[in-house]
């Protein structure tokens, strides 16, 4: 039997946590998690990230989605993790109008963001550089 | 490898605007670019009698015009009921997957002749609502819930790219640059201005003065920032258009013209749809891989190419393609951008008609609509845009989304 991946994705995210699966064939880690991976087509197991990772590009949106308009300008990022798996977020405390300051290479750590999405509350991953 | 060769015999395209069409359906604009490849056919064609199928390109009608079931209801309005008709749908390449079915029809024996069309009527809605038809091309689960939009990957890959190679936002606007002055001499683009053009005209009613074309869109205000660091004109416009092509075997091409088209070669790849599932970011991998088939079946070298039509649906777009097709190496765009090498007079003119920049992008249309720029680049009749050089070889690159569909096509006299 296929397992409800996505929803375990949600569910897990809801709860804090990062979870995806990892390749038993080339070692490749996703996110979200799925039975077949989607570099060499191998079967995987599910694996929790400890969230730790390192910033690889980011961007300011501006012109957002209208269910975001209220939340512009904000940073979305791509972050690889040290597993190995990357994973996009928004990027949080850092000035979105400054994105000169925000460096490439830099270490983000991951927390849910709980965002007022019209009548509901959504969970969307996120990062945030570690305290000093 | 084709199993018999198949040929372009004719080309048509409606202009590609935000204006022009406001008040007109696809339907129409079909009708229109069908009209004129009919037209183009030098022999003269009779669509009814010798089409034998209809495929066509179009991203999202049902959010642009509450529309689904397009393949019978491009065939009803060009009264070519009861052929075969469906739509093809890979984002931004939607019609490069309608001429790959056109071209595997045709080389099956399957068909002979194939009508080839591609169209999206996009000013329908407001630039809000077309970002968020355009974000059903990205992972809904880990691009569009995060608030990742379309010019936001763009932009994502290319500051991968800055801080890989060390170019900068400033070298990339070569592209707008260049794309504005090709558009300029193209009357069915939709921007027929240069940036220099645009900048005079912004500073006078606002009382400035810009140095060149690169202060203006450094310093003025109305470039403004889209998605960092990707500002307006760095992002093509929303627009409305249709484009058509049509396909015959090489044995019956004859009867249509005596100089037909042919392709030579065919290449379309896929890749992970998401960026984080990707593990490069400074280059696409499925551009290199269509690219790499293509070349192989045509038996020809990135430098044997004469004209280029490449997918710039954001300036930073432009550089991968040149880049990821093999015409300029890795990391080397901004330099050759900057000596002028694809420029309508350069050694490999790219996006003589203006680029999706300047042109437009009616994402259903473009791949029909670049091809529509090689044909008459090949046969001479691209106006006061025709390259210098001899045109013997002409490539189309058409990306899907935010790389995870690429189209290459070559074609030759």
């Amino acid at each position: 039997m296929i397992e409800n991946l996505i929803s375990l994705f949600f569910r897990e995210l809801e709860a804090g946590r990062l979870v995806g699966s990892k390749c038993k064939s080339c070692g490749q880690a996703f996110i979200p998690p799925r039975k077949l991976c989607s570099n060499c087509g191998g079967e995987t197991e599910i694996l929790n990230f400890k969230g730790e990772g390192t910033l690889e590009s980011f961007t300011v949106i501006h012109i957002p989605p209208s269910f975001l308009k209220d939340v512009a300008p904000y940073v979305v990022a791509l972050v690889r993790l040290d597993e190995g798996a990357r994973v996009m977020g928004r990027l949080l405390g850092c000035n979105p109008n400054e994105p000169e300051k925000i460096r490439i290479g830099s270490k983000v750590r991951f927390e849910v963001l709980r965002e007022k999405r019209k009548d509901r509350e959504e969970a969307v991953v996120a990062f945030r550089p570690p305290k000093a | 490898m084709l199993a018999r060769q198949v040929c372009i015999i004719g080309a048509g395209m409606t202009a590609f605007s935000g204006k022009l069409h406001r008040d007109k359906t696809c339907r129409e604009l079909l009708v229109e670019a069908a009209l004129e490849a009919e037209k183009s056919v030098d022999k003269g064609i009779d669509l009814k009698k010798d089409v034998d199928a209809v495929f066509t390109g179009y991203f999202t009608p049902e959010i642009y015009e509450h529309q689904g079931h397009i393949g019978p209801l491009t065939a009803t309005w060009l009264g070519l009921t009861p052929k075969p008709a469906f739509r093809t749908e890979i984002a931004c390449a939607s019609s490069s997957a309608a001429l790959y079915a056109g071209i595997t029809a045709v080389a099956s024996g399957l068909c002979d002749v194939v009508l080839v069309a591609g169209v999206e009527k996009m000013t329908n809605l407001e630039t809000q609502e077309v970002t968020e038809a355009l974000a059903l091309a990205s992972d809904d689960i880990s691009e569009s819930r995060v608030g990742a939009t379309f010019p936001g990957l763009y932009a994502l890959l290319a500051q991968a790219y800055f801080k890989k190679y060390g170019a900068t936002w400033e070298q990339l606007q070569t592209v707008t640059i260049k794309n504005h002055y090709n558009g300029s001499l193209n009357p069915k683009a939709h921007f027929q201005e240069t940036i220099a053009q645009i900048a005079e005209k912004v500073g006078s009613k606002y009382g400035v003065k810009y140095r060149d074309e690169l202060d203006f869109l450094k310093n003025s205000p109305f470039n403004r920032v889209i998605a960092y660091p990707l500002r307006l004109f760095d992002c093509c416009p929303i627009s409305d258009g249709a484009a058509v092509a049509i396909l015959a075997s090489a044995d019956i091409a004859k009867k249509f013209t005596d100089t037909p088209l042919k392709f030579l070669g065919v290449g379309l790849a896929s890749d992970n749809l998401a960026l984080q599932d990707r593990v490069e970011h400074a280059s696409l991998r499925a551009s290199r891989h269509a690219a790499e088939t293509a070349y192989k079946m045509a038996g020809v070298k990135p430098k044997d190419i004469n004209i280029v039509e490449v997918h710039d649906c954001f300036t930073i777009a432009e550089w991968l393609a040149v880049e990821d097709l093999g015409l300029v190496e890795r990391g080397g765009a901004a330099k050759a951008y900057e000596e002028g090498l694809t420029s309508l007079e350069g050694e490999i003119p790219v996006n003589t008609d203006g680029g999706l920049k300047a042109k437009g992008h009616p994402v259903g249309a473009t791949g029909v609509g670049m091809l529509h720029e090689v044909w008459h680049q090949l046969r001479g009749t691209a106006g006061r845009r025709q390259i210098k050089n001899k045109a013997e070889l002409g490539l189309v690159h058409n990306v899907g989304g935010s790389g995870a569909s690429a189209a290459v096509f070559i074609v030759g006299r």
